[in-house]
């Protein structure tokens, strides 16, 4: 017990030694300071970040939707998440034989998208506008907050009816109800049946910023470019009642598809069938390359840091030699030596590491504030970073004390 | 009879310089004892200085013995030989080697860190060694705020901080003046009074003349070691 009070009051003389030396060279010290202080930044910062990307990333794919498979007329060529508007046909007759012969489906949605200038009297806005049916709202849980979604009759009667995302309405009627007002879409006047449930934003994507009218509408008076056949769609969107139905579902679609538009084998297909698991899957193994690239170079700057640490404690061993000297001359032990110089480097990292938190939490903060994206600094990130930050400094220190320990006494008095 | 509390048989350092072989200290055999008051006299080169770091157990002899208090060094690892260095020898050099921007409280009370001493007793020990020094009214003065016999005493209280049983100095007297180097003097010759074996180094035989035996060194070797004949006394005021 006493051995470890001893010992306990032997490293607060050293803190005490590797303070007084730290504020003899106090230029020195907050430059060296600096370096650890970046790097523990940037990595605390890289890491927030990219916990941010697959935070987005995972509630963006849960706006879309779950057990979804998407249908888009581009060819098969690869993976990651498909791109309307390719190469390709799809149509809405293709998406009734889906509902009719793919098992385990609960609803298609069939889409078009556009991009539309919107204008009331005296506000404008640009957004897109998504020709959809009603099962868009079952398929991909979109609901209408205020007013109503689309209805059968409003897609049968190609009805001049929107229902818009709250940004839009935002931009548009500022705090009023949106709803029974008029809009012109492309100079066509449409009248507001319903306000978008909020789905917010993810990665810079605004899901309110959208307009929902029925794809007939869309097709007869807002198309700007003329589709290869009257009833082509962007996109489908495929419900299925489970995700084994999802599974199963996803190659029964294919093969329905190849039959139809007449694939010869060996051929890949003319579209896209991605299942929202699949995109899931690649999207966060993107956004995880993503982190792990981030966190990488951040590295590089804390391993420049403790490399400015290892040098200005290499330098601050050179010139106090005779103090090594004169210290083992009073009774200092080789670890008595050892561990001023470590506790020295760790105390040089420590303060640096905890500024570099303090940084990072706080620009993690301000990024979330002025970006709207969530870059979260979790406790254990926090702790993690200070112990990295004193273990750069053991790491790093480590060399140059255990020189200064082994110095001879008499030639670390007589060093000049 | 007492053992010795120096004793050194055929003591031994060399040096390679270029190839060649420097017996810097060449088989010296010595014995002090307690209480006694010597000075180590040599041109530069002799050997003097090279005897006394080993004595110290600053460097390590080549060959030979060294019994130190009837412990034979060549047994102990660094830790024991710091140890000893702490405890049963203190230090006074030439140029002071106090620490620079640190008080004298502070610089006093360095020996009784590494001597595993708390704070409030390190404090306490080093302030009554510096007013036995006559230092009492410059406890926070750091070495710069000091004259060079005022930094001397700082470096004197430091060395008898852990009550050693040797003091080792090595020029003491070299960087003052004459009246301070009389000082100096005076006080060794009270602390040796008082009981503290002194070996001093110096190459001024005037100084020599306070010590109460004088060992010449010569290339390495003792030519002469006997009693100082007319030995000088130095006011001692603290």
């Amino acid at each position: 017990m006493h051995s470890i009070i001893a010992s306990l009051a032997g490293w607060g003389v050293n803190v005490a030694i590797a303070l007084t030396a730290l504020h003899t060279n106090l230029m020195r010290s907050i430059l060296t300071t600096l370096g650890v202080m970046i790097g523990v930044f940037s990595v605390i910062l890289a890491v927030a970040v990219g916990n941010g990307a697959q935070v987005s990333v995972t509630q963006q794919i849960a706006t879309l939707g779950s057990n979804m498979a998407i249908v888009v007329p581009q060819p098969d060529s690869g993976s990651g998440p498909p791109r309307p508007n390719d190469r390709g046909r799809l149509t809405e007759r293709d998406g009734q034989a889906i509902l009719r012969q793919v098992s385990g489906v609960r609803a298609v949605a069939p889409q078009i998208r556009n991009s539309v200038q919107l204008v009331t009297p005296g506000r404008s806005a640009t957004t897109q506008a998504t020709g959809a049916t009603p099962e868009y709202g079952i398929v991909s849980n979109v609901n209408a907050s205020e007013g109503r979604f689309l209805t059968k009759s409003d897609v049968g009667s190609a009805a001049r009816v929107a229902v818009i995302g709250q940004t839009v309405s935002d931009k548009l009627f500022g705090d009023d109800s949106p709803v029974g007002q008029t809009i012109r879409v492309n100079r066509v006047p449409f009248t507001v049946v319903g306000l978008l449930e909020s789905k917010g934003s993810n990665l810079g994507t605004d899901n309110d910023d959208q307009i929902v009218v029925p794809i007939t509408t869309l097709r007869q008076r807002l198309l700007t470019t003329p589709t290869q056949g009257p009833d082509d769609v962007t996109l489908l969107f495929v419900g299925f009642e489970d995700e084994d139905a999802l599974l199963a579902g996803q190659k029964e679609i294919k093969s329905l598809l190849r039959n139809r538009y007449r694939v010869q084998k060996g051929k890949i297909n003319p579209f896209t069938v991605r299942t929202t698991t699949e995109i899931a899957e690649t999207t966060g193994q993107v956004t995880q390359i993503f982190q792990a690239v981030l966190v990488a170079i951040a590295s590089i700057s804390l391993l420049v840091g403790g490399i400015g640490i290892m040098n200005i404690m290499l330098v601050s061993v050179t010139e106090r030699t005779r103090e090594i000297g004169l210290r083992m001359a009073l009774g200092a032990k080789r670890s008595d030596i050892r561990n001023q110089f470590l506790v020295e480097a760790a105390v040089l990292c420590i303060i640096g590491g905890a500024i570099g938190l303090f940084l990072a939490m706080l620009a993690a903060a301000i990024f979330q504030k002025v970006a709207d994206f969530p870059a979260p600094v979790g406790i254990d990130t926090a702790l993690l970073s200070v112990a990295f930050s004193a273990v750069i400094g053991l790491l790093f220190g480590g060399y140059p004390a255990i020189r200064a320990s082994r110095l001879s006494p008499i030639e670390a008095l007589r060093s000049e | 009879m007492t053992i010795p509390l120096i004793e050194t048989h055929d003591l031994l350092k060399d040096y390679e310089i270029g190839g060649e072989v420097v017996h810097a200290v060449n088989h010296v055999s010595l014995s002090v004892e307690r209480g006694e008051f010597v000075a180590i006299m040599g041109a530069s080169g002799s050997g003097k200085s090279t005897f006394m770091n080993m004595i110290g157990c600053l460097d390590v002899p080549s060959s030979g013995t060294l019994l130190l208090d009837g412990i034979d060094t060549k047994s102990l690892d660094s830790d024991q030989l710091a140890e000893i260095r702490n405890r049963k020898i203190g230090f006074v050099f030439q140029q002071f080697n106090l620490l620079a921007r640190t008080s004298a409280l502070d610089n006093v009370a360095v020996p009784l860190i590494y001597a595993g001493v708390g704070y409030a007793d390190r404090r306490q020990r080093a302030q009554l060694k510096l007013e036995a020094m006559g230092l009492g009214n410059r406890l926070e003065n750091t070495p710069a705020k000091l004259s060079g016999g005022q930094q001397q005493r700082v470096a004197i209280a430091r060395a008898l901080v852990t009550d050693p049983l040797m003091l080792l100095a090595d020029e003491p007297t070299g960087a003052l003046d004459t009246q301070t180097s009389l000082d100096i003097m005076g006080i060794f010759q009270k602390l040796n009074d008082d009981g503290i074996t002194l070996v001093v180094v110096t190459h001024e035989p005037d100084i020599a003349e306070y010590a109460a035996r004088r060992v010449v060194f010569r290339d390495g070797k003792i030519i002469e070691d006997e009693p100082v004949k007319s030995r000088r006394r130095a006011d001692y005021h603290a």
